[in-house]
């Protein structure tokens, strides 16, 4: 009797499925503007850019004073780093003014830039860190995240980017980075850098983005928290 | 002498430990108030009894190039500012100070600056606080101002502000966080008190500036309302606490006994505990026995008087047998007061019982005279309630209604129906001639009528009983029976046969002539029994055969018998075995079961 119970009540699962008023379809992502669906405003979208790099800054933050304390415990050794982070070949203003006479196009280049710079170095960070025993599990996945929210970043710059283009604040001048562009994090004596200096750099790194990004905004968007 | 020695030590040790190098200079900290400028402050070592010169050098990260500090005296002393131009963010500062003096130079250990993240705001300022009047309650509204040097509307510096509260006597300030925000609303603040507050903020990542200068702000005197209905609703509770504590004290003693029942102690009626403690039991428990008990009925109480309310002796009954066994079949009510079966089949049937069949059975076959069937109707209750076969003992005086079956000395027949099972009645009062105890009053006689020819049918002409035989008359003749006396003794009636003339022929089954053809009636409800062995067993036999148990023959020696009591069950000697006592065996072979009863 419940077999045949269960029988009848997959068939009338399935007569719902069938029926092609209660069919499952997609619909199509919002094209009518304020019609439709809620399309972020540029002010939304810089609000979450600067978020998210605010949340990859405290990551680097956090995983550079864990090296810190724990592998580096003597702050006088000489073997402090000196080198030079892969990016320094980066243009990238070093001050308020000079960030503020750069251009917006300048701007959001030199943001895409650094990001770009940092998709693999932040890969193989996180393999290396993985590997080695003396991380726990907590720090590589610290690391894996920072690097997928490196990427993210710089897929909603790009969109930031595109938006602004579009509103027409943009000019064309901003060009997409080649993968040629791309740096390897390789330093003058050829040697591959550490896992403390990599994390050294990024943090920095890092810290220039946000920067960047609440200049631009506060630029383009000035009512908003500026 | 001795002074010149003295004074020739003094400055021989000031020559000798005097002066030298100065100590080591230490750099306590490097601040940037916005993120644009910053200045590092040193601590100077032992000067070495010599001025000494204290400066700073710099070089940035993977750069050789040193450069001295470009302004000593903005930030006061042992201090070094870097202005703009100077200050390059995301990079690295490797600084040291040096002290110099005439015999010599120290330099203090480098340190590593990045000015990106030293930043220490200045503090907020044109902080105020005022209160603000809501219908909640007055509440605080603190509100400040960013720091004049810090650039937050470029986005260049992020700010957060936090501001503490306290009153002038608490030792620990209450912290509120405020976020990017420049004001802050405070709560819950007490009345009438002064308070003061500070302000302080934070970059995103740096350090938390100093504490502003104390607000002080005073709370007006007002009473929360929350506070004004918790009082009302604690007025009111006192007051009825106290209203319930005065009845509780008034009704004291119902309360306690409410709460707290007295047990009670045995009371035994006649029970004297002292009599126990001292040790007699018997006269205790001898006490205990209540005199009287069980209970001994007088059984002449239990029966009922016969048909009192009848005060015509000469009313005659006559039944319409037919009718009667008609309606008795009818009269199988479930509202029977028999326990077990029918009262048409019960051998205890009631006179009444067929009366209130026949009753409906339409009036032109009225064959009652009045007075009988009133009277049949009277003692009809009463008599219905005691007729339990089988069951004694009975609470009222109606129980007293034994079946009283008629006796006569006459003749009777036997009355024969061919599809009717022998209808037995009893009536309460019974004419019996032979009867010693005759009620002189009220009583039913039956007329007998002697219908010899008739008893063909069953062609026993020797079965006929020669003493008394009853009929009922349904004309209401007034003649009384010749020897039909009353009597109260119960016996049970048999309806010999029905004449032409609608009489029943009533004979008792008492009787001892009677042969015991009631064996052909034996019907499917009743089983004869063949024998009583000694051990007061029954052996009962089933089949119906027509003639005659040879054992009853003897039934006739009881007739003679009159039991003490008209309850009394009439035993019959039968010589295979004594029938036990209480057991009545009838004389056609039938157990009469109703009086197995105690006798009282």
């Amino acid at each position: 009797m419940s077999r045949s119970l269960k029988q009848v009540a997959v068939l009338l699962v399935a007569l719902l499925c069938l029926d092609p008023h209660s069919r499952v379809s997609s619909a199509p992502i919002c094209t009518h503007g304020p019609s439709g669906c809620h399309v972020p405003s540029l002010a939304d979208l810089f609000d979450r850019v600067i978020q998210h790099s605010a949340r990859m800054h405290s990551l680097s933050n956090d995983l550079h004073s864990e090296f810190e304390q724990y592998f580096l415990p003597s702050k006088n050794s000489i073997g402090k780093i000196y080198r030079k982070c892969h990016t320094s070949s980066i243009l990238t203003p070093n001050g308020k003014e000079n960030a503020q006479k750069l251009a917006r196009e300048e701007l959001t280049e030199v943001i895409l830039k650094l990001l770009m710079a940092w998709r693999d170095p932040l890969f193989q960070l996180h393999q290396s860190m993985a590997h080695q025993q003396d991380f726990n599990s907590f720090s590589s996945n610290k690391a894996l995240e920072m690097g997928d929210m490196t990427h993210e970043l710089r897929k909603g710059v790009e969109k930031v980017a595109e938006k602004m283009r579009v509103l027409g604040m943009l000019g064309n001048s901003v060009t997409g980075l080649s993968p040629a562009e791309t740096m390897l994090p390789i330093s003058d004596s050829g040697e591959a850098m550490s896992n403390y200096e990599l994390l050294y750099c990024f943090r920095r790194d890092s810290n220039k983005v946000q920067n960047y990004l609440k200049i631009l905004k506060c630029r383009i968007i000035p009512e908003h928290d500026c | 002498m001795m002074l010149n020695s003295i004074m020739y030590s003094k400055w021989a040790q000031y020559m000798f430990i005097g002066v030298s190098a100065p100590g080591k200079p230490k750099l306590t900290s490097c601040r940037s108030p916005e993120k644009e400028t910053f200045t590092c402050w040193w601590e100077p070592g032992e000067d070495g009894g010599l001025p000494t010169t204290y400066a700073l050098y710099y070089h940035l990260e993977n750069s050789e190039t040193v450069y001295e500090c470009p302004d000593y005296k903005t930030a006061g002393n042992n201090s070094c500012f870097f202005n703009k131009n100077d200050t390059s963010l995301w990079v690295n500062y490797n600084i040291t100070v040096v002290a110099t003096n005439a015999l010599g130079k120290n330099i203090s250990e480098p340190v590593e600056v990045d000015v990106a993240y030293i930043v220490q705001p200045n503090t907020p300022e044109n902080v105020t606080a005022v209160v603000v009047d809501e219908d909640q309650g007055p509440f605080v509204r603190v509100s400040w101002e960013k720091p004049r040097t810090a650039d937050t509307r470029s986005g260049w510096i992020t700010l957060l502000y936090q501001l503490r509260v306290k009153q002038q006597k608490d030792k620990e300030w209450e912290e509120y966080n405020a976020g990017m925000q420049k004001y802050y609303n405070v709560f819950s603040l007490h009345p009438d008190t002064e308070f003061m507050v500070q302000v302080r903020c934070k970059p995103d990542h740096g350090f938390w500036s100093e504490w502003t200068q104390t607000t002080y702000i005073k709370m007006p005197d007002y009473i929360p309302r929350q506070r004004s209905l918790w009082i009302i609703i604690t007025i009111f509770s006192v007051f009825i606490v106290l209203i319930l504590t005065w009845t509780l004290n008034v009704k004291r003693n119902s309360v306690k006994l409410c709460l707290l029942p007295p047990v009670p102690g045995p009371k035994i009626k006649g029970f004297d505990k002292q009599l126990l403690k001292s040790g007699k039991t018997e006269e205790v428990f001898n006490s205990l026995v209540i005199q009287g008990f069980p209970p001994t009925i007088d059984y002449d109480d239990l029966l009922v008087e016969y048909l009192e309310v009848y005060d015509n002796e000469e009313q005659e009954l006559v039944l319409d047998g037919k009718d009667l066994s008609e309606d008795c079949i009818k009269s199988k009510s479930p509202s029977d007061c028999d326990s077990g079966r029918g009262s048409c089949d019960s051998r205890t049937l009631l006179l009444e019982k067929c009366m209130v069949g026949r009753k409906g059975s339409g009036s032109d076959q009225h064959q009652y005279s009045q007075h009988g069937e009133t009277s049949w109707a009277s003692t009809e209750s009463s008599e219905c309630q005691g007729l339990e076969p089988g069951s004694p003992e009975s609470s009222d005086g109606r129980v007293k209604t034994w079946p009283v079956v008629f006796s006569s000395p006459q003749p009777h027949h036997h009355y024969q129906a061919e599809t009717v099972k022998p209808v037995y009645h009893s009536v309460p009062e019974i004419l019996n001639h032979s009867s010693p105890h005759i009620m002189p009053t009220n009583y039913h006689h039956l007329h007998h009528q002697d219908i010899p020819q008739q008893e063909g049918r069953h062609g026993k002409p020797a079965c006929r009983h020669s003493q008394s035989y009853n009929h009922f008359n349904l004309d209401g003749l007034n003649t009384p029976a010749p020897g039909v006396s009353p009597s109260r003794s119960l016996e049970y009636v048999e309806v010999q046969r029905v004449n032409p003339e609608n009489m029943l022929l009533l004979r008792p089954l008492s009787d001892p002539n009677r042969e015991p053809e009631g064996s052909d009636y034996a019907g499917e409800d009743y089983s004869k029994v063949k024998e009583v062995t000694s051990n007061n067993i029954l052996l009962l036999r089933r089949d119906t055969s027509h003639h005659c148990v040879d054992d009853y023959s003897q039934a006739s020696q009881c007739t003679t018998q009159q039991p003490p009591h008209p309850c009394k069950p009439v035993i019959y000697q039968s010589n295979s075995g004594m029938p036990q006592e209480g057991m009545r065996v009838m004389g056609n072979g039938y157990v009469d079961s109703t009086v197995l009863m105690p006798s009282y």
